[in-house]
């Protein structure tokens, strides 16, 4: 069985070493030699070394020493320690610091030596493996999310064209022209929007950075009440913000997750309550700020509050998309946030959730 | 401005939505006359023509922000070096469909721009930045 792939490199300052190891083991591998650390080192510049085996005791540098030495230029060679007699000491060192795979006593076995380099070969080629599947996976990783940013992109500049075809239509009068078709296009196209919005901010919150501004409560809720309740202005908005002083936080995962909650608040009404309210309390501290939204809505089933956060998860009696609030559980675990709620059914809900103040 | 406020200017690479917002502006009557640009390399062509034709130029700008060869940032770049006596006169608002955080900061935080505005175009909101 021979190995003539195995690039190995054999450093002693013993010529006869050198000479009997060539001898068994010239069939076996490519086999480079060296006198001492110097002309090792030039070797490893020159050639793609897989295992370095080197002699302890050598007049300038000691064995450990050398592969010390070699630790941060040539860190992928596997090591093997030779060594004339049993040197605590230099074991220890040689466990501790060398990054040794192998300590060898000589005069060796040649079975043993074989099948240490034949196994320091092996792990060898596992960390280049890992490494370069490693490599891969990150690689695809960040092709299939820019994939799905930039088709995402592509997909809604169209449909939003749609969207402001129907709305012309509306300013033509033309809206009730054809029946209800127009106002299914409609709703279809809102939809389909609304899916490529959350996917977005799905993907834009696992791969952004968090990025931290001053964050101005007072005008961040009310900027997202006119955004979210422009399409529904029977619900009356209570809004209390309490902030004596500055908060620092990252906007865009604060602005996602308020901005579902608020929407969900609007779109989860009671079709049939002539009071629809939605309270939001937001109190700043130095340490944190503790937001509570609260509604009057159709309220969660008890058996539901566990997996209202879970992807795709969504009750039979409502139009959710089951993406909202885990995208809020999302964007809170990478700003340290907290979320809890509490719900009656018929009577509405709250959400409270608290976020650290980076100051 | 009020009351003289005459021409815009449309520059977006996307046809449909170049129609689509000169429909929206003619049926809002926010300005009277349109001009209509399918790049920036054509708005700029057309600006420094007419650039000591005042009366031919526009008096807003309307903007789209992902446009092949020069999208709307670096329109911007070149636009900030015509004549002040023009840019100060001319404002431009940004119209687009993106939802990137980066781009919207990137438009807030240009001097020359007064607003970026999401597609679908909403007339009250063009009209807003004109009163």
């Amino acid at each position: 069985m021979s190995f003539p792939s195995i690039k190995v490199l054999y450093i002693d300052d013993e010529e006869n070493n050198l000479q009997a190891f060539k001898a068994s083991f010239r069939r076996l591998y490519e086999i480079y030699t060296a006198i001492s650390a110097a002309d090792g080192l030039k070797i490893l510049e020159s050639v793609n070394i897989h295992v370095v085996i080197a002699d302890q005791k050598m007049p300038n540098i000691t064995g450990v020493e050398f592969f010390k030495s070699i630790a941060v230029t040539y860190p992928d060679p596997i090591r093997i320690l030779l060594t004339g007699y049993t040197d605590i000491e230099a074991l220890a060192d040689a466990i501790n610091h060398g990054d040794i795979y192998r300590y060898i006593t000589k005069p060796w076995n040649d079975l043993e030596l074989h099948n240490s380099i034949k196994n320091a070969y092996d792990a060898y080629r596992s960390k280049i493996d890992l490494r370069n599947k490693i490599a891969e996976l990150e690689k695809t990783n960040d092709e299939l999310n820019r994939f799905i940013y930039s088709i995402s992109h592509e997909l809604r500049a169209p449909l939003v064209s749609v969207i402001g075809i129907v709305n012309l239509v509306k300013m033509e009068d033309l809206y009730h022209s054809s029946g209800e078709y127009w106002s299914l296009i409609e709703s279809c196209s809102n939809k389909l929007d609304y899916y490529i919005q959350k996917t977005l901010q799905y993907y834009k919150n696992n791969k952004t950075q968090s990025e931290e501004s001053n964050i101005d409560f007072k005008a961040l809720v009310t900027e997202l009440i006119n955004l979210y309740a422009y399409s529904n202005k029977d619900t009356q908005f209570d809004v209390d913000v309490d902030q004596p002083v500055p908060f620092k936080g990252d906007l865009f995962r604060i602005e996602v997750i308020l901005g579902n909650l608020i929407s969900n608040a609007i779109k989860y009404q009671k079709i049939n309550e002539p009071n629809k309210k939605v309270n939001i309390e937001i109190a700043v501290s130095i340490e944190f700020v503790e937001i509570k939204i609260t509604d009057n809505g159709v309220g969660i089933l008890n058996e539901h509050l566990e997996k209202i956060f879970t992807q795709f998860f969504r009750s039979k009696n409502h139009h959710g998309s089951g993406l909202g609030l885990f995208i809020v559980k999302e964007a809170l675990n990478k700003i340290n946030g907290r979320i809890s709620v509490k719900s009656n059914v018929d009577h509405g809900t709250t959400f409270k959730i608290t976020i650290p103040n980076a100051k | 401005m009020p009351n003289e406020l005459k021409k815009i200017m449309l520059i977006d690479d996307n046809e449909i939505d170049l129609k689509i917002n000169a429909r929206i502006i003619t049926l809002t009557s926010l300005f009277d006359e349109i001009i209509i640009c399918q790049s920036g390399e054509e708005s700029l062509d057309y600006i420094n023509k007419y650039i000591h034709n005042p009366e031919k130029l526009p008096d807003f700008i309307l903007l789209d922000i992902q446009m092949p060869e020069m999208d709307g940032f670096e329109y911007l770049e070149h636009y900030k070096q015509l004549p002040s006596t023009f840019t100060s006169s001319c404002p431009v608002a940004m119209l687009s469909s993106t939802l990137d955080f980066g781009d919207i900061k990137r438009a807030e935080a240009n001097v020359y721009v007064v607003k970026l505005l999401k597609k679908p175009l909403i007339p009250t909101e063009l009209a807003e930045l004109i009163k």
